[in-house]
């Protein structure tokens, strides 16, 4: 595992006291899978490589690529969709001169699989013959045979659908025990991703995936019809087997999740204003994803998403790296490709980097961005790191790869809080758990974000459920208002399947850890 | 007729014939989508990702009495599709019963469609690359950055089931997005453009809109509240493709929608809006054309949804229409508004105070009971006084909804085919008018460019 040349001793102890959090480091020692390719396909995608470089590729990957989705949806005592997807191709990526060309193909023939590389190949020359550039690709280790799989006791896909079913309605039985609640839905989807990459320098890189999104939404009813009210996003996603879904107890907590949906019904509308936040972290995590993960992206950072996912006010990166203070000095954000449990978690990256941590913001400071292979030269000067932070990604055989977000997660602190004593360090404020309405605008700057349950504090206690409440700032100043922060034992990781950037768009998984964390004097809204 | 991209109409239905004969169930449904997708996208005023690939895709969908279960393969040998289907056999007939499954339709009447234009399924790289060469040139000329997309979509479906429903229909579809920024990041313009027919893509047009705008706009200060403003058509379509869900019969009749009747029921036939508004989907729109066909196979017509301010009618499954004894109405597939006679210049010459927005930006909904939105206003936000475009302005967040909007509705300029989809790819067709509206909700400043 590398670590960054300019982590601080200080950083790493940090670092590796909230890694253990999570449980353990993930595991990269090689595991048996359940993997369905084969030498066959191994045999064609190094052919594929071969074929690129013959082609005139100045370096050329690729990868095969089985995805397969499992999805059961519920509503009340109702099974409204069981359905399976399997997606398999292979890509090839090729450098000619400075610029890529990408190729993708779901006919897994010898010829089309040529046909294919020299596509790649073709097209990236033309690229390079309309604006030429210069791309220097970071150094990289060679792994001629490896393997990695998402640590996992129970892969999702051999757990009958009867008992997901069966789980599934069980939860919307319980919820829908609750008075005023009407309705109750639920679902678990299932993914399994097998990845084959291969690189022009030598890699083979074999991996298999595990993600899982178990949901719930339960929704009031007031009784004489006028008002309605939801409670949703009471479980995150994870980078886990089923095992993840079993220790949730979903049918276990239904009956309270629908008591809170219930209880919004009767909520005091939120006066508007300054207040104190006690933040969840079911309900910071997305704040963190916004306002941290999506700034700290190099490429969006350097223009190549204007057109879509938009820029960053992190920029330009000699004027803020080390520079920029983006909170307290005990606020320490970590990019983590080995969190346990992560969507983002991963043994190699889609360009054949080995998953590490690195600090992006230590001490309340900006250090650094998330990287790919041919990004890490572009900021060497300002960083001292040469190597790629293992950020290359593709959704799927179709795509081609490029930099998305690794787990981004902010640390606990030291002073090891609960959530008893942060919530005692609050006079008058809101707690909020679970993630609502979110936006932001296109830098990055403009945060809107909502919840799924309102808490009003006054002086250190929970008093009395609120609704329609959203908070507003402008990123610097709001992580600046970050004044307590709880410790190992508040920590949480949530998580999106549905994270968007690129043009095609690509979706990508990935989770954030926090803990609970206090925030003074906000601007809050009614949305009401 | 013959189409370049995307499987024949011979091979859809040969293969869904295939499946339909190997397959074992009580009733089986088969759905193909066979598609091309060409890309071109620029940054930094040169191509970063150009590439195209055919994709096909087969859904098969099992039912043994009421258990039901789909399959999707892209693996199309026919061991492959033969595996398919007995993997979605063995699931639907482990899966729980489902109350509300409806039996496969029967042979249906569709209309035919004309969506497929081969000015865009036969569209080569090398004029995509020219397009993009055409925002990199502009741009540079001006002194500015070209970051661009253009997504090219071309192919065919099909839908066939077991009681001897047969449709297939092929498409084809373009979006092209510009944004130009100064090189010292503190301008920003945007133009964009979508069509199903590549010779009403207006590549030059866009060009000289995005860069006009990058010119003219850099953000000076104003403070939030409520504005008169004048929506460009594309910032008015990305709100509207968020009406396309809302207009749901169950979700309304179950009380959980700005459409519930308060003691039950829902409110068709009230008078919601404003009566300039009118807003129906039509699969026979001239160059928004889509599927005469639902996913299970319902045909899909000129379907009328807000007439002259009043609800006419919401979608509903055929299970939720059998409960409530009347017929099924598919969601809608595209989107036209109403338009009117008043130009863009008429609006702004019309307004003492106002603001002007070319575009929207990380649309998500607040509250469903009045259909209330957020988002960010992007490249181009204008302060107009006296008749006239007075200054560019800061970005704004909005806090608004939809409904309220739809009653302050002032002014309507032509309706136009807009790309209203935020990351730029094709979509459901919006075609929409530019709206001049009253009492705007800008909540927030936004200093982002």
């Amino acid at each position: 595992m590398h670590l960054p040349r300019q982590f601080s001793r200080r950083g790493f102890m940090k670092l590796a006291a909230a890694t253990a959090t999570g449980s353990a480091i993930v595991n990269m020692s090689p595991q048996i899978a359940a993997q369905s390719l084969t030498s066959s396909e191994r045999t064609l995608l190094l052919y594929a490589i071969d074929v690129a470089m013959d082609a005139g590729a100045d370096y050329a990957d690729g990868r095969v690529i089985r995805t397969q989705f499992e999805a059961i949806r519920t509503r009340e005592q109702t099974i409204t969709q069981v359905q399976s997807t399997d997606s398999f191709g292979i890509n090839v990526r090729a450098l000619v001169g400075g610029s890529w060309g990408f190729s993708a193909s779901q006919i897994l023939s010898r010829d089309a699989v040529a046909k294919m590389a020299r596509d790649a190949v073709r097209i990236a020359a033309a690229n390079n013959a309309v604006a030429p550039s210069a791309t220097t690709l970071a150094p990289v280790d060679v792994y001629p045979d490896a393997d990695w799989v998402t640590p996992h006791s129970i892969d999702p896909f051999d757990v009958p659908l009867e008992d997901k079913a069966a789980l599934l309605l069980r939860t919307n039985a319980e919820a829908m025990r609750v008075n005023n609640i009407r309705f109750a839905s639920s679902s678990i989807l299932s993914v399994r991703e097998e990845r084959l990459v291969a690189t022009s320098e030598g890699s083979l890189i074999k991996q298999t995936f595990y993600r899982i999104n178990p949901s719930v939404n339960i929704t009031a009813i007031s009784a004489d019809g006028s008002d309605f009210q939801t409670r949703s996003a009471v479980i995150e996603p994870a980078g886990r087997g089923y095992e993840y879904v079993m220790g949730l107890e979903l049918s276990g907590n239904a009956s309270r999740w629908a008591e809170e949906a219930a209880m919004k019904l009767e909520a005091t509308p939120v006066e508007p204003g300054k207040w104190d936040l006690v933040l969840h972290p079911s309900n910071l995590w997305l704040t963190i994803h916004e306002s941290i993960g999506h700034p700290t992206e190099l490429d969006r950072a350097l223009g190549y998403e204007a057109n879509y996912a938009g820029t960053s006010f992190l920029y330009p990166p000699e004027d803020v790296l080390g520079k920029m203070r983006l909170g307290p000095e005990f606020m320490q954000f970590v990019g983590n490709r080995t969190e346990f449990g992560g969507c983002a978690t991963t043994g190699w990256d889609d360009e054949g980097v080995a998953a590490e941590f690195w600090p992006i913001i230590e001490d309340g400071v900006f250090v650094d961005y998330q990287t790919t292979r041919d990004q890490a030269a572009w900021i060497s000067p300002y960083t001292g790191i040469t190597s790629s932070h293992g950020c290359a990604y593709g959704q799927n055989w179709e795509s081609m790869p490029f930099q998305r977000m690794p787990n981004v997660s902010l640390l606990p602190g030291e002073e090891n809080l609960s959530e008893d004593d942060v919530i005692g360090a609050t006079e008058r404020g809101i707690y909020i758990e679970g993630r609502g309405s979110y936006s932001i605008d296109q830098q990055r700057y403009n945060i809107q974000f909502a919840g799924q349950v309102f808490w009003e504090i006054r002086n250190g206690r929970k008093v009395r459920m609120l609704r329609d409440v959203a908070y507003v700032g402008r990123t610097p100043e709001f992580w600046n208002s970050l004044d307590v922060i709880g410790g190992d034992r508040t920590y949480y990781l949530g998580a999106s399947f549905g994270d968007a950037k690129g043009q095609p768009m690509q979706v990508n998984a990935v989770s954030h850890g926090c803990p609970i964390s206090l925030f003074r004097n906000i601007d809050i809204l009614n949305t009401g | 007729m013959a189409v370049a991209k995307g499987l024949s109409a011979d091979d859809l239905k040969a293969i869904s014939d295939r499946i339909l004969q190997l397959s074992a169930a009580d009733q089986c449904r088969v759905r193909i989508d066979s598609r091309w997708r060409g890309y071109t996208r620029v940054a930094t005023n040169r191509i970063t990702s150009a590439g195209g690939a055919d994709s096909t895709s087969i859904t098969i969908t099992s039912v043994f009495g009421n258990r039901v279960a789909s399959v999707e393969t892209n693996r199309l040998a026919e061991r492959d599709l033969l595996q398919a289907v007995r993997r979605s056999e063995d699931m639907a007939r482990l899966a729980p019963e489902n109350p509300e499954y409806m039996p496969e339709l029967g042979p249906q009447n569709y209309q035919p469609i004309q969506a497929y234009y081969e000015s865009t399924g036969e569209l080569e790289p090398q004029t995509r690359a020219e397009a993009a060469a055409i925002a990199i040139r502009q741009a540079q000329a001006a002194g500015q950055i070209a970051a661009s997309y253009m997504d090219v979509r071309a192919g065919s479906s099909s839908v066939a089931t077991s009681n001897g429903l047969y449709g297939s229909h092929a498409s084809t579809g373009v979006a092209y997005t510009f944004t130009s920024r100064s090189p010292d990041g503190l301008q920003s313009g945007w133009a964009g453009d979508e069509a199903n027919d590549w010779n009403n893509i207006e590549s030059q047009r866009v060009a000289d809109d995005a860069v006009r705008k990058c010119r003219d706009w850099r953000k000076t200060a104003l403070d939030p509240g409520s504005y008169t403003v004048i929506l460009e058509p594309t910032a008015v379509g990305m709100l509207m493709l968020r009406m396309m869900n809302t207009f749901n019969q169950r979700t309304a009749d179950e009380g959980r929608s700005y459409f519930s009747k308060a003691g039950g029921g829902n409110r068709i036939g009230e008078a919601l809006f404003d009566d300039k508004v009118s807003i129906w989907s039509d699969p026979d729109h001239r160059d928004a054309e889509t599927s005469p066909f639902s996913a299970d196979g319902q045909r899909v017509r000129r379907q009328s949804w807000v007439s002259s301010g009043s609800l006419e009618n919401l979608f509903r499954s055929r299970f939720w229409a059998k409960q409530k004894g009347v017929d099924a109405l598919p969601r809608p597939s595209n989107l036209i508004m109403q338009g009117g006679t008043d130009s863009l210049q008429d609006m702004i010459a019309s307004t003492g105070r106002g603001i002007l927005i070319t575009r929207f930006w990380y649309i998500r909904g607040l509250n469903p009971r009045i259909i209330s939105y957020t988002g960010l206003t992007r490249d181009g936000t204008f302060l107009i006084e006296d008749g006239k475009i007075a200054r560019p302005v800061t970005n704004f967040r909005f806090n608004q909804s939809l409904a309220q909007m739809l009653q302050n509705v002032e002014m309507l300029g032509p309706s136009v085919r807009v790309a209203a989809s935020e990351n730029s790819s094709v979509a459901s067709p919006i075609v929409v008018p530019a709206l001049k509206l009253r009492d705007f909700n800008l909540s927030s400043v936004s200093d982002a460019i």
